[in-house]
C-alpha cells in the first residue's frame, strides 16, 4: 500500500521541463515589456553610446586652422641637371586636405596667433627648401628642414596636423624621396572611425544591457518574495536560470539588432566576416553576462543598487577592455588586468569578425575564454540560486 | 486499517538558526499534523511561525532535526511533494506588474497544468475568492486584501493536498473571512490538510487544533476546547496573552 503511494508521487513530471522554463522566459519578457522606464533606458543607451564612440572618439579631426608661410624658391641644379620647386606642391596638397584649414601669412605673426589660440600651428617652408632637397639627393647635404610651431596641448589635433604635413611632403616628393607604401591588411579592409567603433559598442551594449536587465529581473523576484515562493514549487534551479537566459537574451537580441541596423544603415558600418558567427559570438557573450548578473544579484538588495552595478562594472571595463585605449597602449602593470576584463574578449571577437573578417580558426582562443566565462558564471549562478535556501 | 491516523506532517526536534542571526528562530519543534486537519500555529511576532512553515514546505533548509511530509523526508525529497502542497506566504509574493490572471496562470504553468485544466479551476477560484471582476487587473492596482486573495489563488490553483497559509487572512474583511472559512471546511472535507498561522484569535478558535509557539518552541497544543479547559480560560486570546507573557507583542 505504501509502495503504491510512492508511485503516485513520482508519476508527476519532476524532470527538467521545457514548459516551466518557457513559462519563466515568457514571464520575464512580459515584465520587461511593461517596464517603460527600463525599455527607454535600453533603447537610448545603445544609440547614445554609438554616437559618442562613432563620432567623437574616432581620432578624426576636421578643419583645424593652420597658417602656412611658404618661402620656397625654384632651384635649378647645374650638374646633374635637376629643377625643383616643391613649395607650391606642398601647399596645394594641404589646401585639399580636409583635416586642416590653411591660411597663408607670415611665420612670425603665425607664432603669435598660435599663442593666442587663433591657429593650432604655423608652418614655415624655408627659401632654400627645394635646394636642400636636391642637395640631399646628390649627397651634398644630409638633412632638410622645415619648421612647425605647433600647439601640443591637444594630442589628437597635433597628430592630425603632423599627419597632413606628412601626407603633403609625401605627395610633393613622390618618387624622388622616401615613399611609404601601404598595403592594407585583412583583404584591404579600410574603415572609417564609426566602423571601428561599432564592434566595441556591441560588446559594451551587451554587457551594459544584460547586466541591468538581468539584475533588475532577479532582484525584483527577490524583493517581491516570489523567489522564495518558487522554492516550494516543482520549478528547478536549472529551469529558472535557463528561463531567465532565454527571456533576457530575446530582449538583448532586439537591442543588438537595433545597434547593427542603426550602425549599418544609418552610419554605413560594414561586416567583413560571417554574420552567423557574429550572432553566435554575441549569444555566447550574452549568456555569460546573464549568468554574471544572477551571481551579482547576490550583492544587491534593491533595484537601485542593481542598476548601480551596471556603470560600476561597465566603466572600468571600458577603460581596461580596449574600448577607449588599445590594450597595448596601457601601462605595462595594468595590461594583465585587461585579460580578466570580459569586454576585452568581446571586443576581440566582434572586431575580429566584423572588421578583419576572421573566423573560428583565428578566434578560437577568445571563444574558449568566453565559453569558460559562461561555465564559471553558470556554476556561480546555480550556487547563488541554491544558497538562498540555506540562509 | 490502523494506518487511518495518518500524519501528513511530522517534525522532530526541528531547529533553525539563521546564518545572519544568532538566535534560534525555531528551537526543537515537534509537530504532528493529521490528514484533513485544520491546524493553527499561533504565537507572538518573531516566535518562529514563518520559519517553521518555510522549512516544512521545503523552501528553507533546517539547521537540524527531521521533517516528514507525506512520509517523505524534507528537504532531501522535497521535490516529490511540491506538486501536492500549496503555499501562500506572509508577504503577498506575487508579481505586481502582471495581471491577476497572468499571476495565477504563471503558477499553473509551473505546476505543469494545461490551459484546459487551468480555465475551470481558475474560474472556480475567482468565484470563491470573489475576484471575478478583477481578473484582468494589474496586481499593483489591487487593494491589499485583493492581493492577499490573489496570492491564495496562486497557492490553490493546482488543488494541493496540504495548504500552508501564512497569515493568509490578514487584510481580508470579516465578511469574506467567514466565507473563506466555509471554503476551508469544504477543503477539509475533501481530505485537504490546512496549516495556517494567525494573529486573529477568533480565527484560531475555528481550527481543529492549535499550536502555540513561543521563542521557537511549542508551548501548548490541543483543540480550542481542550486548551480552554486546561488553562481555565474562556477565550483563546486569554491563553495567548497568559502564555506569551514576557514576550514583546508589537503587533
Ligand atoms: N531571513 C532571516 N534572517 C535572519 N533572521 C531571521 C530571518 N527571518 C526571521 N528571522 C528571525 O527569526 C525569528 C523568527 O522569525 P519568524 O519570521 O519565523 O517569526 P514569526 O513567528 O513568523 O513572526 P511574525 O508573527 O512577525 O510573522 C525572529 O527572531 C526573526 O528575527
Ligand atoms: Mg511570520
Amino acid at each position: 500500500m505504501i509502495k503504491k503511494k510512492k508511485d503516485e508521487f513520482k508519476s508527476k513530471n519532476l524532470n527538467f521541463s521545457m514548459k516551466r522554463t518557457l513559462a519563466i522566459a515568457f514571464k520575464t519578457i512580459n515584465q520587461l515589456r511593461r517596464d517603460r522606464r527600463t525599455i527607454a533606458l535600453l533603447s537610448v543607451v545603445p544609440i547614445v553610446v554609438m554616437l559618442i564612440f562613432g563620432l567623437a572618439f574616432t581620432g578624426e579631426v576636421k578643419n583645424v586652422p593652420i597658417l602656412v608661410d611658404n618661402q620656397d624658391n625654384l632651384y635649378t641644379h647645374p650638374f646633374p641637371p635637376i629643377a625643383l620647386h616643391l613649395g607650391p606642391n606642398i601647399t596645394d596638397t594641404l589646401l585639399n586636405d580636409t583635416s586642416v584649414d590653411v591660411s597663408f601669412g607670415d611665420y612670425f605673426n603665425g607664432i603669435d596667433a598660435v599663442e593666442k589660440g587663433d591657429y593650432y600651428a604655423a608652418v614655415y617652408i624655408p627659401a632654400n627648401f627645394s635646394e636642400q632637397v636636391v642637395k640631399m639627393l646628390t649627397g651634398d647635404n644630409e638633412t632638410v628642414k622645415m619648421f612647425v610651431y605647433i600647439d601640443a596641448t591637444k594630442p589628437t589635433i597635433r597628430a592630425s596636423i603632423l599627419g597632413a604635413i606628412h601626407d603633403a611632403l609625401d605627395s610633393a616628393l613622390g618618387e624622388k624621396g622616401i615613399k611609404v607604401v601601404q598595403i592594407l591588411a585583412h583583404d584591404r579592409a579600410e574603415f572609417t572611425g564609426l566602423d571601428v567603433g561599432i564592434p566595441s559598442v556591441i560588446a559594451f551594449v551587451i554587457i551594459f544591457l544584460l547586466l541591468i536587465v538581468g539584475l533588475i529581473t532577479i532582484v525584483r523576484e527577490k524583493i517581491q518574495g516570489t523567489q522564495d515562493r518558487l522554492y516550494s514549487t516543482p520549478l528547478r534551479s536549472s529551469e529558472r536560470l535557463l528561463g531567465y537566459v532565454i527571456g533576457i537574451l530575446l530582449i538583448a537580441f532586439l537591442m543588438i539588432a537595433l545597434v547593427l541596423i542603426f550602425g549599418v544603415f544609418v552610419f554605413g558600418a560594414k561586416v567583413q566576416g560571417n554574420v552567423f558567427l557574429l550572432i553566435f559570438a554575441a549569444l555566447l557573450f550574452g549568456i555569460a553576462h546573464v549568468f554574471m548578473a544572477v551571481f551579482l544579484s547576490n550583492f544587491a538588495q534593491n533595484e537601485l543598487q542593481a542598476i548601480q552595478f551596471a556603470p560600476l562594472t561597465a566603466l572600468p571595463s571600458m577603460a581596461l577592455g580596449g574600448m577607449l585605449v588599445p590594450i597595448v597602449s596601457l601601462p605595462a602593470w595594468l595590461q594583465p588586468v585587461s585579460y580578466v576584463v570580459p569586454l576585452t574578449y568581446g571586443i576581440n571577437l566582434f572586431e575580429g569578425i566584423m572588421l578583419k573578417g576572421w573566423g573560428f580558426k583565428e578566434l578560437w582562443l577568445d571563444f574558449t575564454v568566453v565559453a569558460g566565462m559562461c561555465l564559471l558564471f553558470f556554476v556561480l549562478a546555480v550556487l547563488t540560486v541554491r544558497s538562498r535556501m540555506r540562509d | 486499517m490502523a494506518v487511518e491516523t495518518e500524519y501528513v506532517i511530522e517534525t522532530k526536534d526541528l531547529v533553525k538558526i539563521y546564518k545572519t542571526g544568532k538566535v534560534k528562530a525555531v528551537d526543537g519543534l515537534n509537530l504532528r499534523i493529521k490528514k484533513g486537519e485544520i491546524y493553527a500555529l499561533i504565537g507572538a511576532n518573531g516566535s518562529g511561525k514563518t520559519t517553521s512553515l518555510n522549512m516544512i514546505s521545503g523552501a528553507l533548509f533546517p539547521t537540524s532535526g527531521e521533517i516528514k511530509v507525506f512520509g517523505y523526508e524534507v528537504p532531501k525529497s522535497r521535490r516529490l511533494i511540491t506538486n501536492y502542497i500549496g503555499v501562500a506566504p506572509q508577504d503577498y509574493s506575487i508579481y505586481e506588474d502582471m495581471s491577476l490572471e497572468e499571476n495565477v496562470r504563471f503558477f499553473s504553468l509551473i505546476y505543469g497544468m494545461s490551459k484546459t485544466e487551468f480555465e475551470p479551476r481558475f474560474v472556480e477560484l475567482l468565484k470563491i475568492l470573489r475576484l471575478e471582476e478583477k481578473r484582468k487587473t494589474q496586481v499593483k492596482n489591487l487593494s491589499g486584501g485583493m492581493k492577499r486573495r490573489t496570492s491564495i489563488a496562486c497557492s490553490l490553483i493546482h488543488s494541493p493536498k496540504i495548504v500552508f497559509f501564512d497569515e493568509a487572512t490578514v487584510g481580508v474583511d470579516p465578511i469574506l473571512r467567514t466565507f473563506f472559512w466555509e471554503y476551508f471546511r469544504s477543503l477539509k472535507n475533501e481530505g485537504v490538510t490546512l496549516v495556517i498561522t494567525s494573529h486573529v484569535m477568533d480565527e484560531a478558535e475555528r481550527a481543529d487544533r492549535i499550536g502555540l509557539m513561543r521563542a521557537g518552541k511549542l508551548i501548548a497544543e490541543g483543540s480550542p476546547e481542550e486548551l480552554k479547559r486546561k488553562h481555565d480560560a474562556s477565550t483563546i486570546e486569554e491563553i495567548f496573552i497568559k502564555l506569551s507573557e514576557g514576550e514583546i507583542i508589537d503587533d
